[in-house]
């Protein structure tokens, strides 16, 4: 397979007739390889088998998941086996195995907006887009800077797509970016084909050089009824480690202090606690450098259920499919606002009439299971989120919201509790009302945190939330915390046992139990809470004073031997407690003027605080609100 | 020179307040056994002074050269190799250490050092194979995987080597080395001894003593001679000719938590709670250790506490000094302690006063 050089692709608005072979052209074997995240975009132009692969891989673990639930495995097993059923004829309907036979195209492709109206993101936005671009094409070339619109939203909210259908309807043309086949490290070496290796990030980097070229060259050569064209960046290379980062910034950079023609960046945001993986990162340092470098920023929320499932109803009319409303509305809100995704599902569903049926059934059966669930609270639209059509998309919360959830204690008024009746009983006082939300533990593994960080944020923020006398409550809240600390921490022997390999299940089993816990403590425990209020998450304050700690031990133990050389060394406890605090008056500080000691002392203190204060300011973006939903 | 270091007796015969013990560990190094010795008493009450009087008394004024070395050691653990730095005091014949201070890498350290001391035995004058000595301090701060492979070693290494620990609980120690330890307690000085010292050291610096003065400091010292010599110097340096009424400031930590007490007494909800909690860091920022922090909080709440609620709050002290050790983040315990309180006391008010 050759290696493209990176093309400088000038595509008519008319994009689709385009798409249509482009799409062929890239069915070969190379098609299947893994995709970078920030290809995202392009996944609407793959072809289905590919795609199809880790979808159903989700969607099997998902019945998987619900069988090891808590609720009678009996009715599980058989829904799990009419999922994998349905799974497997959905497979071959696609024709899994390289058969080319569909010509029909994709929905989301078939469907994509053609005119501002058909859009599903809010008018606002668009209006806005809409507004910056028409600017900028009017405006008069040979300034430099504030050619670059940068665009910001979470997967599948329709950047891309907006800024084509406003170029078509602006009848501008769109300079594209288009990801050139990769050639993998690993396959240059072992097909020793002879091509040269051309890193990704070199070929994004010629791009932008060829850009910033054109974008010189083109007022004087081409002419003025040929310049109204923007160039639409939608892929950015994924880099990792700092040095390709710097270049990638760089780069771009260069681009929006030097391009005359308006530039529109289209960055995927990935959720933070997704990114645990250092090359996501970037995203966020991105985009304020690029904001840094001048760029304007227009940010895309998530769709709403509500234009999602509009467009999913139109879609159904024309393809003639008369699925219910229930189900539509389903699809929509288990699509988290991510309509591209919404339209795939809506298709998959589509493709033979009886499985609507099937998957109606199921969920026609769990309703009546859930009713002797011991998970309360999925009356309304809590439910589609537990009961998500095979492929739903799985949601993930920010640690914050999860932190929110917990620290906020939501429970179901008094009135509708159904005593159950073969429940152990309960004195009164360790009652509870039963949670508006998931199982603790569900929400805190779709939090991805960390046991140690949920930990400190809970213990740092939850007195805030706790009714002013329940002092009791706070000591309830405060202890399961401090149980939970004993289990992280272990024995001494248990960190020092870290390299042996058996020891991580158990480890990571305590963690578990810890962050367990931890939650249901500080739910369990806070009885009484106060009256809802906005609050301000802070960071733990556990963090800095650990951290100055080690630095000030470190500081004493440097000193220690310098005056006690003679006498033996002191224990540091010692120094601490009683020499550090007769250093004051004798010794070194001799000639100091000598006020109350305890002035000295606190005002030394209050001038550290102050210094947490300054340094706390700059890790600020930890700090989020949460507000009271 | 502090005068804590100034007038502290370098030889066992001038040893005053704990002059029995002095005498028998004579007795021992005149026999030339000298099996291994673990110290033990409360701090200020003289342990590392007879310990290096002891020495002395072995080696002879050799061992008073002593030099501060910053060792780097290097430690193989089989599937990567551990860097430590550790600060050590050493003479030709003994080697003073605070293994504690490596954290929880403390049993490395503390096999590598003897192994090292066995490996080339000094050879004393007459040409007899001698031991040299190591002397480790805050024994009862080793982690137990620590404290095991010191009895290990302790039994393979005896012939080569001796080992005086020093620790302030040995109820902290494992059995299995206490067992292998000739066992020192060193009591706190009472009151008179610390007076008889403070008396001692005034006539050395020729001063005058107004009467009841050393008592007084005696007394606010809490049998801690260390810390007593310490203000009877901060007060001689903040007024002489000392004042029949003069008291030394008093600990600014110590202070502090009185402090924390007294708003704990005051008010009992979860504001103030937040509020003892930001005191509480500023401790732990200049290093106080939290258990000291317990311990002076407890006696500090005890004061002014109804006896019938002393006993359960006493409870939950251990209770939460117990989890402390457990645990990695001490202010969460420290926290879980003040809650409790308050809420004991929060209770009893209300059903006293209604």
């Amino acid at each position: 397979m050759g290696k493209r050089p990176p093309v400088v692709l000038l595509s008519s608005s008319s994009d689709e007739d385009d798409g249509g072979d482009r799409r062929a052209a890239s069915r070969g074997p190379s098609a299947r390889r893994a995709r970078t995240p920030a290809a995202a975009p392009a996944l609407a132009h793959a072809p289905s088998g590919s795609r199809k692969k880790p979808r159903g891989g989700s969607s099997a673990g998902r019945g998987r998941r619900r069988a090891t639930g808590p609720a009678p495995s009996g009715y599980l097993k058989t829904e799990f086996d009419m999922l994998s059923e349905d799974f497997s004829e959905c497979l071959n309907d696609l024709g899994m195995p390289g058969s080319i036979r569909q010509t029909k195209e994709l929905w989301v492709d078939k469907y994509k907006p053609l005119s501002l109206a058909d859009l599903a993101v809010h008018k606002k936005k668009v209006e806005d887009v809409k507004k910056w671009l028409e600017e900028k094409l009017k405006a008069p070339k040979g300034t430099f800077g504030g050619w670059t619109l940068v665009l910001t939203g979470q997967a599948g909210v329709g950047k891309s797509v907006t800024v084509k259908a406003i170029a078509a309807e602006l009848r501008v043309e769109i300079c594209e970016w288009t990801t050139p086949v990769p050639t993998l490290w690993t396959e240059h070496v072992h097909a020793n084909s002879g091509l040269r290796y051309v890193s990704k990030l070199e070929e994004f980097e010629n791009f932008i050089e060829k850009i910033r070229k054109y974008s010189l060259l083109s007022p004087s050569s081409i002419g003025s009824q040929r310049n109204l064209t923007i160039i639409l960046i939608d892929d950015i290379p994924v880099t990792s480690g700092k040095v390709s980062f710097a270049r990638l910034g760089k780069c771009l950079t260069d681009l929006v202090q030097s391009t005359q023609l308006p530039t529109v960046i289209s960055l995927t945001q990935y959720h933070k606690s997704e990114s645990n993986d250092t090359a996501m990162w970037n995203s966020e340092e991105l985009e304020s450098l690029l904001q840094g470098a001048g760029a304007h920023k227009i940010a895309f929320n998530p769709v709403t259920i509500n234009s999602i499932k509009k467009n999913l109803v139109r879609i159904c009319k024309q393809e003639g499919s008369d699925l219910t409303e229930e189900l539509v509305h389903q699809i929509a809100t288990s699509s988290g606002g991510d309509i591209r995704h919404a339209i795939m599902s809506l298709q998959y569903y589509c493709l033979d009439p009886r499985r609507i049926n099937s998957s109606l059934a199921t969920t026609a059966i769990l309703p009546g299971l859930k009713g002797h669930d011991e998970v309360p609270g999925q009356d309304s639209d809590g439910r589609s989120s537990v009961i998500a059509s095979p492929c739903g998309r799985d949601e993930t919360l920010t640690l914050f919201h999860a932190l929110g959830k917990f620290l906020h204690n939501k429970r179901e008024p008094y009135g509708d509790v159904v005593v159950e009746v073969d429940s152990f009983p309960v004195k009164e006082k360790l009652r509870r009302n039963p949670l508006k939300m998931d199982v603790p533990e569900k929400i805190l593994s779709q939090a991805h945190g960390k046991v140690r960080t949920v930990a400190d944020f809970l213990y740092e923020n939850v007195l805030d939330f706790i009714d002013d006398d329940a002092i009791d409550d706070a000591w309830t809240v405060v202890s399961y915390l401090s149980e939970a600390d004993c289990l992280l921490a272990g024995s001494p022997i248990a960190s020092a046992r870290w390299m042996v390999n058996e020891s991580y299940e158990s480890e990571s089993m305590t963690q578990l139990i810890a962050a367990s816990v931890a939650a249901r403590g500080v739910l369990f425990g806070n009885a009484h809470v106060s009256s809802s209020r906005w609050h301000t998450i802070r960071s733990p304050g556990v963090w800095q004073i650990d951290q100055s700690f080690r630095f000030r031990k470190d500081q004493i133990l440097r000193e220690r031997y310098d005056c006690s050389c003679t006498s033996g060394s002191r224990n540091f406890c010692d120094i601490v407690t009683e020499f550090k605090p007769f250093e004051r008056w004798i010794g070194p500080l001799n000639d100091m003027p000598r006020s109350n000691s305890l002035h000295h002392k606190v005002e030394g203190g209050s001038s550290l605080i102050d210094r947490f204060g300054a340094e706390g300011s700059s890790s600020e973006e930890d700090e989020d609100a949460i507000e009271d939903w | 020179m502090l005068w804590v270091d100034k007038y502290r007796p370098k030889t066992l015969d001038k040893v005053t307040v704990h002059d029995q013990v002095a005498q028998n560990l004579r007795k021992l190094v005149a026999e030339q056994d000298c099996p291994h010795l673990l110290f033990y008493g409360p701090s200020g009450s003289g342990k590392k002074t007879l310990i290096m009087a002891l020495i002395k008394q072995m080696f002879g004024a050799g061992a008073e050269k002593v030099k501060m070395e910053n060792k780097t050691w290097k430690i193989d653990t089989g599937t990567r190799t551990l860097e430590l730095e550790l600060v050590m005091l050493s003479s030709a014949h003994h080697v003073e250490m605070n293994p504690s201070d490596a954290g929880f890498q403390d049993r490395y350290v503390v096999q590598e050092v003897i192994k090292e001391m066995a490996k080339n035995r000094p050879i004393d004058a007459k040409g007899k194979r001698a031991f040299k000595v190591l002397v480790l301090n805050e024994v009862d701060k080793l982690s137990r995987e620590a404290q095991h492979s010191l009895r290990r070693t302790m039994e393979k290494y005896s012939a080569s080597c001796r080992l005086i620990l020093c620790c302030n609980s040995s109820s902290k120690v494992t059995e299995a080395v206490r067992s292998r330890c000739l066992n020192v307690r060193v009591n706190a000085p009472s009151e008179d001894q610390i007076v008889q010292v403070l008396e001692f050291i005034g006539k050395k610096e020729n001063l005058l003593l107004p009467v009841g003065f050393a008592a007084r400091i005696a007394t606010q010292s809490n049998r801690n001679l260390r810390r007593a010599i310490l203000f009877f110097e901060t007060c001689k340096v903040q007024q002489y000719p000392f004042t029949s009424n003069q008291v030394a400031p008093p600990l600014d930590w110590e202070q502090y938590v009185c402090e924390i007490a007294a708003d704990i007494m005051k008010e009992q909800s979860p504001k103030r709670l937040y509020a003892v909690r930001q005191k509480f860091y500023e401790l732990l920022v200049n290093c106080i250790p939290p258990q000291s922090i317990l311990k002076k909080l407890l006696a500090e709440l005890l004061k002014k506490l109804d006896s019938d609620l002393k006993h359960e709050i006493c409870h939950w002290a251990a209770h939460y000094e117990h989890k402390m050790r457990l645990g990695s983040k001490a202010i969460f315990h420290l926290e879980a302690f003040v809650a409790k309180f308050m809420s004991i006391y929060k209770e009893f008010l209300v059903s006293t006063f209604g």
